[in-house]
This record gives structure tokens, C-alpha cells and sequence, in this order.
């Protein structure tokens, strides 16, 4: 226990210290607000990047270890006795799992963001495709934002996996180990093309389409009455052009430039999820088994 | 209804006053009204928070404000259940203490350091996980603020008999607030975290002097765990670290959010 001790003031007096000198920045900014030895010592030991560092992995692995024997210690002591209190081993059990979930998570974790607009879809994976049926947006009267709403269809393959779901800022779409969050709101010029169905397909300012053999990307919108730039990659190579209302690109039709609401929707892949959960109500469970049995013990009571 | 939390303010006042006329009595009997005064305060502030969710429309917890009237409120409510308990020994001290706390807490919420504009809370703020994230985080440190008392007082008394009631009150106080700080800061803010963002842990300053709260609570109760085995009192250094501890939450509150930028610093 003293070394868990030992552990516990380490990292409770470095997390202090990380949380007051800025993490994750490039060498130039602790040259410029550090005196220079410190900035040496910030950015070669790690602390730039402390909770990635070894100065934090290292004791964490330490303390996870050193938990892991207590643990396992404190169980078999326990058995032997006529009153048993196993609450701190429940305890530990979700400290040691969410370790693990953590470690699991950290490592991979995968995640990407999409700005979509009505009617736009985007690959998941090989078989799923998630389209974006309807976006609304509620503001309270001063302006703030109040709830952004992606109403959304999942095929799997040809099929409907889920025909309609509300994706709110939380209340994420699950599906296994990916979820997908709603993020932001954002009110963009986009291009709007037309395929010869009369099918129509927006592209905001970075984004890619297909218009029969051609790829087409647009680089810029423009401003109100100007062309858009885009670039477009077919069977003669590479080239930038500027469309204007009724140009032809590929097997499409320019429609215009609008501006479109753009649902920022991101989605997570998160291996340790879980884990991490389980670990948590484990925690919980063990904390609150820990003390009730401990303040049945002290005897008190209210009047 | 902005009469309230200054009838609250007032009140709390008198029942402080109550005490400090007690504590110097030299008979040192409780006085009769002072934890009834601030249990009508805890109602007042109790329906401020009430009034304030029904104008938004969702619980009213989000803002420093209503933040610093919740806390008050506990730290109110607690006094009560304290004198009315029987399990533990009553120290009038601890009360006069969290009470202190608790007109110093709302003190802040009259400045401008918090607004008193009742704005309804933004999407990701609109979450029954949030609610119970800062409920209950205020609710554990509402025992932490009891503790801190205790442990204070049990550092400036030599008499034996009273550093181990001090030493009963901090124990007992951490040992209530650490699991409902540890469930309510911790556990509820990495779901809610996840929910609204996609990712249990941020490593954001509050998020860190949270951890490093629990982490200060948590050897604490080791530290006792280990001096217990070695003498009959646990001794002035777990005192030390449960003040340590308190000043945590203390920075966690204001000094992240006033000093320090992070997803937390809207409330």
C-alpha cells in the first residue's frame, strides 16, 4: 500500500502540473513563453504531452500492477474472515478494468468527422451507408442554439438496416463498437449538382463526388454570382475548372450555388467501449457497497 | 423571485450569527434555531433553482450561478441532517464552519463573477447525465467543505478527546462524499462526456483537478488505512491532506473556470 501511496502523490502532483502548462504544443511555443532551460526540460521529457508520456504511462502501469496484487491479496484475506467486505475488491476490479479499457481505447480509437446535408450519404464501412434524411436545427429566440436533429437511414448492402434515426447531441447512433455523434451546425455555399434522373447532389467546399467516369471535388464556391472551382479527375487526367449554372460536368448538370445547412455528424470507433462501461458501473457498484458497509459499521444514523 | 436568495443570504447570516453567540458562551450548549435557519434557507434556494428550471425548461444546474446555489443549498441542508443525527458527535465548530462556507459561496453568486441571467442551457448541456454529473459532484464536496472543518480544527485543538471527534467528523464526511463525488464527478461526467462528445476522458483542466481531487481524497483514506494499522489515532497527516484535498475543490470550482480554458468553462 505505500507504494500505491507513492504512486497516488505522483500523479496527483504532476496532473496539477500538466494542467497548468499547456499540453501538446510545438517546441516554439514553451521556447516563447518558457525561460529556455525549462522549455528544454517541457518538451524533452514528455511533459509537452504528459498524459502520452512515459512520466504518466509508466507510474499508471506501476499502479495498475501494484492494484493488481492488492487486489488479488486483499480477496483471499477476506475469504478467511466470518464478515466479509468485498466492496474494495469490487472497487479495484473497475479501477483495473477501466486501466485496461482505457489502454484499449487509447490504442484504438479511431474516429472522423462529415458535414452532411439533406439528402447526402456517407460510406460507414464496406456494406454500410448511412444517408441523411432530414436535418433540423432549433434555436432559442436569442439566437443560441437549442438542438440540431439528423434524422438518418442505415443500409446495409441494398437493405434497410435501420429506416429512420435521430441522431441529437446526446443521443449518439450505436451500432456496436461505432457511434455516431451529432457535433456541429454549419450554414455552407455548396455546389449543387443534378444527375439525369434529376437526382440532386450538394457538395460542400473539400468534398468529392461522382458524376458518371469523372471525379469531381470543388475546391471553392465562390461568392454570390461568381463560378465555383473545382477539380475534376476523369480518364484525361487532372484538372481545375470553373462551372457556372448549367454546365455540364461528367454525367451531371450544375444547378448552382446555395447555401446549405451541413450537419457535422462524427463518427467513433471505439474498441474499448465496453470495457470502459463495464469498468464504470463495477466502480460504482464496489464504491457504494465500500462505504455503506463502512457506515453500517460506524453506527450512524439519523435521529 | 430575485428576493430569494437574498432572504436565503439573510438568513444564513442570522443562523451564523446564532452560532458564533454560542460557540463563545462558555457553557457550550447548541443553540435551539440556528440549523432551522438554514434549513428555510436550503427551501429558499431550493425553490430559486426550482423557479429558474421552470423558466428554461430544464434542471437549473448549468450556470456558475445556479451552481453556487445548488452548493449553498447543500452545504445548507446538511448543517440540518448534521444537528439532527445521532450517530456522530456534534461539534459546533463543523456546523458554524460549513455554514460560513455556504454565505461565502453565496456571497460569489451575488458578484460579477456570476451572472444571474437565466439562460437555458445549450445542446450538449441538455442532458439528464449532466444534471446528475453536477448534482452529485456538488453534493460530494458539500462533505468535503464539512471535512475540510473538521480537519482544521483538529490541526489548531491539543486535547485528545476532541482531534479524535474532529478525526470521527473528517472521516466520516469523506467517507460519504468520496463515493458520491467519485460516481457523480467522475463516473457521470465520463458517460455524459461520451455521450456528448464521443469520448470518456478529455484530459480538459477541470477534468484533470477532478481527478486530482479523488486522487487526493483517495490517500487520504489510504493514508488513514495505513496509520490506523500503526497507532490509535490516525495522526495529523491525513488532517493535512483532507484540507489539501478541500483546497482542490476549491480551484476546481473557481480557479479552473475563472484562471484556466477547457470544455468546462461555461460552468
Amino acid at each position: 500500500m505505500r507504494l500505491a501511496v507513492v504512486l497516488i502523490v505522483y500523479m496527483a502532483i504532476f496532473s496539477l502540473l500538466a494542467s497548468l502548462i499547456p499540453q501538446s504544443q510545438d517546441r516554439s511555443f514553451y521556447a516563447a513563453h518558457f525561460p529556455a532551460p525549462l522549455a528544454w526540460i517541457i518538451t524533452g521529457s514528455g511533459f509537452s504531452a504528459f498524459f502520452r508520456s512515459p512520466l504518466f504511462l509508466v507510474p499508471a502501469g506501476l499502479f495498475f500492477i501494484n492494484l493488481a496484487v492488492c487486489t488479488v491479496d486483499r480477496f483471499l484475506r477476506e475469504l478467511k474472515k466470518q464478515e466479509r467486505r468485498h466492496g474494495p475488491d469490487i472497487l479495484h476490479v473497475g479501477i483495473l478494468l477501466l486501466c485496461i479499457g482505457g489502454l484499449v481505447s487509447f490504442e484504438g480509437r479511431q474516429s472522423g468527422s462529415v458535414l452532411l446535408s439533406n439528402g447526402d450519404a456517407v460510406r460507414l464501412s464496406t456494406d454500410r451507408v448511412l444517408e441523411m434524411t432530414d436535418f433540423a436545427y432549433r434555436a432559442y429566440p436569442d439566437g443560441r442554439p437549442e438542438d440540431w436533429t439528423s434524422t438518418v437511414r442505415l443500409y446495409s448492402g441494398s437493405k434497410v438496416e435501420i429506416p429512420s434515426y435521430a441522431i441529437r447531441v446526446n443521443h449518439p447512433l450505436r451500432l456496436g463498437l461505432l457511434s455516431i455523434y451529432q457535433v456541429s451546425h454549419e450554414i455552407q455555399r455548396a455546389l449543387v449538382l443534378q444527375d439525369s434522373q434529376g437526382g440532386v447532389h450538394s457538395l460542400a467546399r473539400g468534398e468529392e463526388t461522382q458524376a458518371g467516369e469523372a471525379s469531381i471535388q470543388l475546391l471553392d464556391p465562390g461568392k454570390p454570382g461568381e463560378s465555383a472551382s473545382v477539380r475534376i479527375r476523369d480518364a484525361s487526367g487532372e484538372r481545375v475548372a470553373k462551372l457556372g449554372v448549367g454546365d455540364p460536368v461528367g454525367t451531371m448538370t450544375v444547378a448552382g450555388v446555395r447555401e446549405l445547412e451541413f450537419s457535422g455528424l462524427e463518427a467513433v470507433l471505439d474498441p474499448g467501449f465496453p470495457l470502459v462501461l463495464a469498468s464504470l458501473i463495477i466502480a460504482a457498484l464496489g464504491l457504494f457497497l465500500t462505504f455503506f458497509q463502512k457506515l453500517r459499521s460506524m453506527g450512524v444514523t439519523t435521529a | 423571485m430575485s428576493a430569494l436568495p437574498t432572504l436565503a443570504f439573510l438568513l444564513i447570516i442570522l443562523s451564523a450569527i446564532v452560532q458564533a453567540v454560542f460557540l463563545f458562551r462558555k457553557e457550550r450548549a447548541a443553540d435551539p434555531v440556528s440549523h432551522w435557519l438554514a434549513g428555510l434557507a436550503a427551501l429558499l434556494l431550493a425553490a430559486v433553482i426550482a423557479t429558474r428550471s421552470v423558466e428554461i425548461g430544464f434542471p437549473a444546474l448549468t450556470g456558475t450561478f445556479e451552481s453556487l446555489v445548488f452548493y449553498a443549498l447543500v452545504l445548507c441542508a446538511l448543517t440540518l441532517a448534521y444537528r439532527l443525527q445521532r450517530g456522530l458527535p456534534f461539534l459546533p465548530l463543523v456546523q458554524f464552519g460549513a455554514t460560513l462556507a455556504a454565505l461565502a459561496l453565496l456571497a460569489v453568486s451575488s458578484s460579477p463573477l456570476a451572472p444571474r441571467e437565466t439562460l437555458a442551457p445549450i445542446p450538449a448541456l441538455r442532458s439528464g447525465w449532466l444534471v446528475a454529473h453536477v448534482a452529485l459532484s456538488f453534493v460530494g464536496e458539500a462533505f468535503f467543505v464539512a471535512s475540510f472543518v473538521a480537519s482544521v480544527a483538529y490541526l489548531s485543538v491539543h486535547d485528545v478527546e476532541k482531534r479524535r471527534d474532529y478525526d470521527r467528523i473528517s472521516y466520516t464526511s469523506v467517507a460519504v462524499g468520496y463515493p458520491v463525488f467519485t460516481v457523480g464527478a467522475l463516473i457521470f461526467g465520463a458517460i455524459w462526456a461520451e455521450r456528448a462528445w464521443g469520448s470518456w476522458w478529455s484530459w480538459d483542466p477541470k477534468e484533470t483537478w477532478a481527478l486530482v481531487t479523488w486522487l487526493v481524497y483517495t490517500l487520504y483514506l489510504h493514508l488513514r488505512l495505513i496509520r490506523r494499522g500503526e497507532r490509535a489515532d490516525a495522526g495529523s497527516l491525513p488532517a493535512v491532506v483532507a484540507v489539501a484535498g478541500f483546497l482542490c475543490t476549491v480551484f476546481t470550482f473557481f480557479g479552473v473556470n475563472f484562471l484556466l480554458t477547457g470544455l468546462h468553462s461555461y460552468g
